[in-house]
């Protein structure tokens, strides 16, 4: 274990703490309801893991409207040579080369609903403007939290809730050696820690 | 290290215009850390505050354990580095600041008994609120951390 001597991280991942929140304006509904506090369904899962990294997944922050996650990014050590960026988010092009594929490096994330539907972070929307509401399911990512190059968090919103069945998550990070993965849960408690949420003030309007 | 999750969402503190509110906590053998997210009543607008303003108008923060030990998020509470010793727990610190609130890690993992978040926003005129966590929540969530690989030392 280092101690941090800059801010005094003292975490068991961490070596410098480096934070960023992206704005969340958008359609109403395109992220999570300001004015909620959160049913929690607590789910701690390891979804991919080599030698050398892994991918964990925490939450689930449930509301009305859909679900909130927290993807775990952990790198053992630092390979030399390995690209250093984390590419998750895309929100200048970064990432995707000219004939529009997404780099190795670029990590995949995406929830799969038993309907079929699904959203990923391929297809993120970053238009600021107003504008109609996207059609459920749609994935952000919505603030990362970054210790050096060896561990980071990723916040996820997921707008729309699953109907009852099964709930994926999938990921992929072919960079780091993490091919295509997906775990499964039961939606149905997702479904019942939404109808736990409640809102913060109780004369406002519902989400 | 993949964190236990804590399942429970804090409202610590609640006006006509802004709540505060303790989320996304997550545990370690170590600590814990957690969102300290400010909430603005929809009809309150946002406030643009600029880049230089004083301690005294921050979103103040303590945690307090049973056994009454405490931490807060004024920087200038924070102990100084003593060579490679780490300090005597609890120690919070504050990653992140704005006018949404924060990331906060407390270092040092709480006995059994009631947790408590006190907060105070005179800025926003948020008198001093307290709430109380059942630190078994913490502790529970804290066992459940997974060890990656397994010959990472936990703390």
């Amino acid at each position: 274990m280092v101690w941090v001597r800059i801010g005094w991280c003292l975490h068991p991942s961490r070596r410098s703490c480096r934070s960023r929140r992206l704005r969340t304006v958008g359609p109403p509904g395109s992220s999570r309801p300001p004015t909620w506090s959160p049913g929690i369904l607590p789910v701690e899962l390891i979804l991919a893991r080599t030698p050398q990294r892994a991918i964990g997944l925490t939450g689930i922050r449930a509301y009305p409207t859909g679900f909130g996650c927290t993807l775990h990014l952990r790198l053992r050590e630092v390979i030399p040579g390995e690209q250093s960026n984390f590419g998750a988010f895309n929100m200048f092009g970064d990432g995707v080369d000219p004939a529009g594929e997404f780099a190795d490096y670029y990590l995949r994330f995406g929830v799969g609903f038993a309907d079929g539907r699904k959203a990923t972070n391929l297809n993120q929307r970053w238009d600021f403007d107003e504008s109609p509401a996207p059609d459920p399911p749609t994935l952000r990512l919505v603030r990362w939290e970054g210790y050096d190059l060896l561990a980071w968090e990723v916040d996820v919103w997921v707008w729309g809730l699953p109907p009852p069945g099964p709930l994926v998550f999938a990921c992929e990070w072919p960079a780091r050696g993490i091919s295509e993965t997906r775990v499964e849960i039961d939606a149905g408690p997702v479904l019942e820690a939404a109808g736990r949420a409640v809102p913060i003030w109780p004369d406002q309007t519902p989400p | 290290m993949v964190p236990g999750v804590v399942p429970v969402a804090l409202l610590v503190a609640r006006t006509d215009t802004h709540a505060v509110l303790v989320d996304n906590l997550l545990a370690y053998p170590t600590g814990f850390d957690f969102d300290l997210a400010v909430r603005r009543h929809p009809r309150q607008p946002r406030q643009h505050h600029g880049r230089a303003h004083l301690w005294g108008d921050e979103l103040r923060l303590e945690v307090r354990f049973a056994d009454g030990r405490s931490a807060d998020n004024d920087p200038r509470s924070w102990p100084r580095p003593a060579g490679d010793q780490p300090p005597d727990p609890p120690v919070l610190y504050q990653s992140t600041s704005g006018p949404d609130g924060g990331h906060v890690w407390l270092w040092g993992l709480p006995p059994p008994g009631p947790l408590f978040f006190t907060c105070q926003w005179p800025a926003q005129q948020i008198p001093p609120w307290e709430a109380v966590l059942d630190a078994g929540l913490v502790l529970a969530a804290a066992r459940r951390a997974q060890t990656l690989w397994p010959k990472e030392t936990s703390a």
